[in-house]
């Protein structure tokens, strides 16, 4: 649950979200599931010329489990608050 | 790891719980390592961490057939959330 | 399994639904056609369905017709923009042309795959099995 909070933190920010097949793509994320799917809005394509199937699409669904990364702007995060809900939930599932 | 004993070291996770808010270095699939601070995790090690070095291991081949010497491709990210199933290995960073 | 994951906010491909989409599978493959119908496990169904080959700016489209697609081979569904998929640059060629380009390419890579691999495996980099499909 923890990293499905810290998705659901993220919405309507602009994210990079890099897929397992090298495709990256930019977009303001809309929305996240408990299986870490994306939904993006307003894409773009990193090397359009390498994916020219994606010029027209300019929102996506994307399966969380073919993700590698996704990158965002460190303002949007607050790590001390990250690093004591990390603690907290490992406790939580231990008891 | 001289607090080893008094942190209760019950599992291989409990090592990932001493690195918050440390430099950690992961090896993941596809080539890669990461030197980064870590800020979350959980049990499937998806990874929340800023500061990050990327680096990619790549071999070019020439048309001929031969491959060049392995080089690296590095890249700067400053927030990244890094999905478990890509992830090899999870280490206090080398000083 | 949460039978209404579908119908929370966060789980809904419902707007989606009855409009012309693209689908990339994990083998590389693109799918467009109508979207009819999806699961919690992201199979999709498809209507009046293409499988388009793309080599470069050049394609060839193969029909399909109605396809159930397995939501464990699938990468991402996008939505085409009906205006913005007028004014793209791509440029029909007949299938057996854009075939054997396809062909061709994939070839080189697969020969250029196993190159690489056996050189990063001796700067410790191994690629046994794929990344899982942890849930």
């Amino acid at each position: 649950m923890l990293i499905f909070s810290f998705f659901k933190t993220l919405t309507d920010q602009v994210i990079t979200v890099e897929l397992k097949n090298d495709l990256s793509i930019t977009g303001t994320l809309k929305s996240v599931d408990q299986f870490l799917n994306i939904r993006l809005d307003g894409i773009s394509v990193e090397d359009p010329e390498r994916h020219p199937h994606m010029m027209a699409v300019r929102n996506c669904f994307i399966r969380g489990s073919v993700v590698r990364y996704v990158r965002m702007a460190a303002k949007n995060v607050d790590t001390t608050l990250l690093e004591d809900a990390t603690r907290r939930e490992i406790k939580d599932a231990k008891k | 790891m001289d607090h080893a004993a008094a942190a209760q070291i019950s599992e291989p996770l409990d090592l990932v719980k001493l690195a918050l808010g440390e430099r950690v270095f992961i090896k993941l699939r596809g080539d890669r390592t990461l030197t980064g601070t870590l800020h979350a995790y959980d049990a499937h090690m998806n990874l929340v961490m800023s500061q990050v070095e990327e680096s990619v291991h790549i071999v070019d081949v020439t048309d001929a057939g031969q491959p060049l010497p392995p080089r690296v491709e590095r890249r700067n990210v400053e927030m990244l959330f890094v999905r478990g199933d890509s992830v090899i290995l999870i280490s206090p960073a080398q000083q | 399994m949460d039978a209404l994951i579908p119908f929370t906010t966060s789980g809904s491909l419902v707007d989606l639904v009855d409009k012309k989409v693209m689908v990339i599978l994990r083998d590389g493959r693109k799918l467009l056609g109508v979207f009819r119908s999806y699961d919690q496990f992201a199979n999709f169904l498809l209507e009046s369905c293409v499988e388009r080959l793309h080599y470069k700016l050049e394609y060839a489209d193969t029909d399909l017709g109605v396809l159930l697609i397995r939501g464990e081979n699938v990468v991402a569904l996008g939505e085409i923009d009906l205006i913005a998929e007028d004014r793209v640059p791509l440029i029909p060629r007949p299938l057996d042309e854009i075939r054997t380009k396809i062909n061709e390419e994939n070839r080189r890579k697969e020969r250029d795959h196993l190159i690489k691999s056996k050189v990063l495996e001796t700067v410790g980099f191994v690629s046994d099995g794929r990344e899982g499909d942890a849930y």
